[in-house]
Formats: structure tokens, C-alpha cells, sequence
């Protein structure tokens, strides 16, 4: 069992919805974003277009931030998810310098509400009190609470529209990640670093 | 024997005996004091409200508190090897300075500790790093090895002291290689990942390099400030062997920097980015004033046989050398923030633009430290020069009257 994501590029319009959907199921704070949309352009003037690139945690089966780790908060489940226990974490950063993914946040204890005209936390912020603690680091936790309710679908690959992401077993060949990924020769971002990389893409070359 | 190692504490008294002060003086020390009582007030606002206290942010997640660590160790093992080589390679002159040495040693690398301690976030769970240490961590390796370092250190001055000369001959033998060990260990916990420029094998040589450079510089600074204030005094022929030696060792920091330089800017590839950051981008005046002001003009200083017989000139070249190490502390740092570490790819034709699309800010962020921050450093700064001149006063000043 090793959960994994396959994105197609070339159905990805760049809408946000999984940025804010994730925003939406996590209660992330403001300025941190678990997953995200980057827009560029390509090509030139008449030749060109838009081109979206949608990130999140890797979740590397060699993950360079767990091995970093001194005190062992971030760890790997056996399913293959990575995370951070925020108990344990100490906010050393250690592993903000070695995620080659620029996945990680710190909670730096400025901007923890959206909603800062309330004195009292809002409903919606009280149910996921506790889940960012000042002076730790956050990251994707690939929906592992879904995972764990028997409901392994992420926020961010249920409310794509365009059916971009897909959220599956990479261990098992029948699953439809794993059929996207070999039918489509699918490949993570930045190979070379050696962390092996859950999260495949296919359309590098942004639909030439 | 016993008298060489004590020759530390007794030299003042025969040589200094009309000099009218043997101590730092109470002026000193309390100024030291208001300063780091200022320090700590500024290290409580900040366990308050978290470290937007600081400069730092999610690109530049390293800030001031880790340059001044990383510059800290450095000068704390520099000091440990010139003393503990003394017997390990019974270099008999060395073993005079070797307790102002190991004092010196000593507090830098309780200050360096300090500076991780306040760089961390969750300061309260500290305790995490005993009940579950990761052992593949390099800042686990880390705490272990200076750890280990501190109690050499203490050991050293206990047995220095005491004169146990046997005792301290045979520690020497321990105290050289986790010398060079606990700078190694600071320079894996970046030297060792892969994304980052400071990736390089030869990241532990040139710490070990600038730590020798730097805490041998110092400790001829501290020696001068030292007999000053009568309280030590180093003999002229003995200063200019250390100051030779320090000749030697800005040498071998200014060849592997070198070799790392050509390294980078030779394949033309990401690594070259980062090297253009340094030579002409927001890191290039750290990293000219090292090039100039901490290698060239100091080894041109020192070569000279006549000049380090002059202890103006011993002393500007050595201010000019620990400063110019402060100032590779930064830019080893902070250019690998500047620096893009994901690598150009279709739609993303640039490493910068790669970067923006994955990480949380972008890229390019330059890290400029807060008044609060810096008034931090300066705290820990001020503790360091008191507890070193309360262990000198008590260690050397007393130990001079009562021999």
C-alpha cells in the first residue's frame, strides 16, 4: 500500500479549486498553502499560451525531510504518507532545507486567521483547533484523516473538474493511478534528486 | 611539567607585578550585563509571539541566529585545536596559551548552542530531542558531538587547572578529532543536502579550514586583550609562531574555497547561478569583503616575517580574518536561499521560474534580520564576553595573585 497521485497537465485549466478546496477541508492559515497552482506563460506572441503547474508534498518513499528530522516528528506511515507530528516538532527547520520541493510552512505565529474582526475563533476554526501550533511546520498530509475513515479520495482530486488529479494505490497495478501513470508514462517532478517522488505528471511540454 | 601548564596562571604575577589591574574591570562586566539582560528580554517577546519577531521567512527559513551558530562553533573548535595540538603533536611553546585557549573554546561553544536554541521554534519541546532522537539527523549528530565537545572542554580547564598534566596530555588525543569532528557535524547538517548549494564534499574541509583560521585569530585577539589587562602574557616568539601558523591555516581555507568556487562556476549549470549570486547579486559584499579583507590582505600581512613581529599588524589582520569568516558565514548561507534549487523544466524555462511554481513563496526573498533579532544576537554576544571575562578573572586573575 503506498498512496500516490497522478496530475495530468493537459487537463489542468488552472482554476484553483483544489487550492481552495484544500484550503476549505484543512483550515490552513493564511499564506500557507498545502496545494497550490503556479500560471506561466509559454511560447511567444502569436505561438503561445497559459500553462498551470498544481504542487503539493511529494510524499517521497526517500523522503529527505523525514531523515533530516531530529526528533523524528516527521514520519512515514506504512501506507506510504508522510507526515509531521506537531508534538514532536521542535521548529528547527531542518527539513525546510532539505525538501527539495519547497513543500513545507512555517507557522512563524503572524497570520493564523482569516477571519482576525472576530475575538472569538469561528466555528469553522474551532473544529480544527490545535492543527497548527506556532513554531512548527506544516505540510500536505495527502487527506490521511480521509485515508484513515476509509475514504481515500483527497479534497484536491475530488473537487478538480477536469479530473486532473487522480488519488490512489501506486502498489497496486489495477488501480487507476497506477494504470494512468504506465499508460501515460507518467514521471515526478525533479527525478534526479533520488527522493522518489508519489506525485507523477504527465504534459511537461504544456500541450505543444 | 606541572609548571608549564600552570605557567598560565602564574605568568601574570611574576611579569604584570606593577601593572595596577589584574581583572576585567566591574565597568566591563556590568555593561556586558545590562546588554544581555536586553538580549533576553528580546528572546522572551519572541517565545511570545514566534518568530515573525525575526527576518526569516518560508524561503529564507535561516536566518541570523544560524549564521552567528555556524560562525560560533567555528571559532570554539579553532581554539581547542591550537590548544589540544600542543600535546598531541608536543608543540611545547603552544601549551602556554592552551587555558585561555580552552576558555575561550569553551564559552563559544556554549554560545553557539545557545544561537540553535533560539533559532528553534518550539523551544518548549527541546526535551524531544532526548526521548526520541533520530539518529540519521545531522542536527542530532549535532547535539551528541557538542555535546560530547562541552565536556572535553570542561574537563580541559579542570585538569589544566589542577595541573594534571598527565591527564589533559592524554584527553588532547580525544579533544583533536571531535575538535574537528563538531565543525564537520555543523558542516554536514547543510553540507549534506541535495537540493541546496552548500551540497559539496568539501563543505566539512572548509569549515574545518575557516574554524582554525578564525579561532586561532581570535585567540591571539583575546591573548593581546589578555595581557592588556595583565592578567596573561604571551611571550613575543610564541606569538609569532601563532601567528605564523594562522598565515598557514588562511591559506588552506582560501585554497579549498577555491577549489569550491571552480567547482561551482566551471559547469556553467544551476551552481553558477548561485556563484553569480555571490560574486555580483545580493551576497557579493560578504563575499568580497572574505575574498579581500578576510584572506588576501590578511595572508599578505602575515607572510611577512618582519610584520608579525609588529602586534598592530598581528592584531588588524587577525580582526580582519575573524571578520572576514563572519562574512562567509553569511553568504555560505544565505546564497543558497537566493539561489533557485529546482531546476528549469518545459513551461519553466528558467531555474527561477521552476522555483516560483514549487515552492510556497518563490524565490528571491532576500533575508534581512529585524532590530529585534539582532538585539538577540547581541545579547548572546554580551553573555559570551561576561562569562569569558568571569572565567578569566576567576580562573587566571586569582590563580596569578595566589602563585
Amino acid at each position: 500500500m503506498r498512496y500516490g497521485m497522478l496530475i495530468d497537465l493537459e487537463r489542468c485549466i488552472g482554476c484553483n479549486a483544489c487550492t481552495v478546496t484544500c484550503k476549505q477541508k484543512n483550515a490552513t492559515p493564511p499564506q500557507t498553502f498545502w496545494s497550490r497552482v503556479t500560471t506561466t506563460e509559454i511560447g511567444e506572441y502569436p505561438d503561445c499560451r497559459r500553462f498551470f503547474l498544481p504542487t503539493l508534498c511529494n510524499h517521497c518513499e526517500n523522503a529527505a525531510c523525514e531523515r533530516v528530522c531530529p526528533t523524528g516528528a516527521t514520519y512515514t506511515r506504512e501506507d506510504g504518507i508522510v507526515l509531521v507530528d506537531k508534538d514532536k516538532c521542535i521548529g528547527c527547520r531542518m527539513c525546510m532545507a532539505a525538501c527539495p520541493y519547497g513543500a513545507r510552512t512555517f507557522n512563524f505565529g503572524d497570520n493564523t486567521t482569516y477571519f482576525p474582526e472576530f475575538e472569538e475563533e469561528t466555528p469553522y476554526g474551532k473544529s480544527h483547533e490545535g492543527a497548527f501550533v506556532v513554531g512548527t511546520v506544516s505540510k500536505c498530509i495527502f487527506c490521511s484523516d480521509r485515508v484513515d475513515e476509509g475514504n481515500p479520495l483527497s479534497a484536491c482530486a475530488q473537487a478538480c473538474p477536469t479530473k486532473a488529479r487522480v488519488f490512489g494505490d501506486l502498489d497496486d497495478p489495477d488501480s487507476e493511478v497506477s494504470k494512468g501513470i504506465r499508460e501515460m508514462a507518467a514521471r515526478p517532478l525533479m527525478e534526479e534528486y533520488g527522493t522518489k517522488p508519489c506525485v507523477y505528471y504527465v504534459g511537461y511540454k504544456g500541450g505543444e | 611539567m606541572e609548571n608549564v601548564v600552570s605557567s598560565g596562571g602564574a605568568a601574570p604575577a611574576r611579569t604584570t607585578g606593577n601593572a595596577p589591574q589584574k581583572k576585567f574591570s566591574k565597568a566591563a562586566i556590568a555593561v556586558a550585563a545590562v546588554l544581555t539582560a536586553v538580549g533576553v528580554g528580546c528572546w522572551i517577546y519572541q517565545l511570545m509571539i514566534g518568530l515573525q519577531m525575526t527576518g526569516m521567512t518560508n524561503v529564507n527559513s535561516w536566518g541570523a541566529y544560524i549564521v552567528m551558530f555556524m560562525f560560533f562553533v567555528g571559532l570554539s573548535a579553532g581554539g581547542l585545536i591550537v590548544a589540544s595540538s600542543a600535546h598531541v603533536f608536543n608543540i611545547e611553546a603552544f601549551k602556554k596559551v592552551a587555558l585561555p585557549a580552552v576558555i575561550l573554546s569553551t564559552v563559544c561553544i556554549c554560545l553557539a548552542g545557545l544561537f540553535v536554541l533560539i533559532d528553534l521554534g518550539g523551544f518548549a519541546k527541546v526535551w524531544r530531542l532526548l526521548t526520541g532522537p533520530n539518529l540519521t539527523s545531522p542536527l542530532m549528530w549535532d547535539v551528541l558531538v557538542i555535546t560530547c565537545y562541552l565536556v572535553i572542554n570542561i574537563l580541559d580547564i579542570v585538569w589544566i587547572r589542577k595541573g594534571d598534566e598527565a591527564k589533559v596530555a592524554k584527553l588532547s588525543y580525544v579533544a583533536l578529532p571531535v575538535a574537528i569532528l563538531v565543525h564537520s557535524v555543523t558542516a554536514w547538517i547543510f553540507g549534506l543536502q541535495i537540493a541546496r548549494t552548500w551540497y559539496t564534499a568539501i563543505m566539512a574541509p572548509i569549515f574545518v579550514a575557516s574554524a582554525c583560521d578564525s579561532g586561532l585569530a581570535l585567540l591571539l585577539i583575546v591573548l593581546m586583550v589578555l595581557q592588556a589587562k595583565g592578567l596573561f602574557t604571551t611571550g613575543t616568539e610564541l606569538f609569532e609562531k601563532l601567528a605564523k601558523l594562522l598565515a598557514v591555516f588562511v591559506a588552506v581555507d582560501a585554497y579549498f574555497i577555491f577549489c569550491e568556487l571552480l567547482t561551482m562556476g566551471y559547469p556553467g549549470g544551476s551552481e553558477a547561478t548561485a556563484l553569480a549570486i555571490m560574486a555580483t547579486g545580493e551576497t557579493a559584499p560578504f563575499f568580497w569583503f572574505e575574498m579581500i579583507g578576510g584572506l588576501l590582505i590578511p595572508f599578505l600581512i602575515l607572510a611577512v616575517a618582519k610584520n608579525r613581529s609588529k602586534r598592530g599588524l598581528v592584531a588588524a589582520a587577525s580582526i580582519l580574518i575573524v571578520l572576514g569568516v563572519f562574512c562567509k558565514r553569511i553568504w555560505l548561507l544565505l546564497t543558497a536561499f537566493s539561489t533557485p534549487y529546482a531546476t528549469a523544466m518545459p513551461g519553466f524555462e528558467s531555474d527561477a521560474l521552476a522555483q516560483a511554481a514549487l515552492s510556497t513563496t518563490g524565490v528571491g526573498a532576500f533575508y534581512v534580520p529585524t532590530g529585534l533579532e539582532l538585539l538577540v544576537v547581541v545579547g548572546v554576544l554580551a553573555l559570551g564576553c561576561l562569562a569569558f571575562m568571569l572565567l578569566c578573572n576567576g580562573l587566571m586573575g586569582k590563580g596569578g595573585k595566589s602563585n
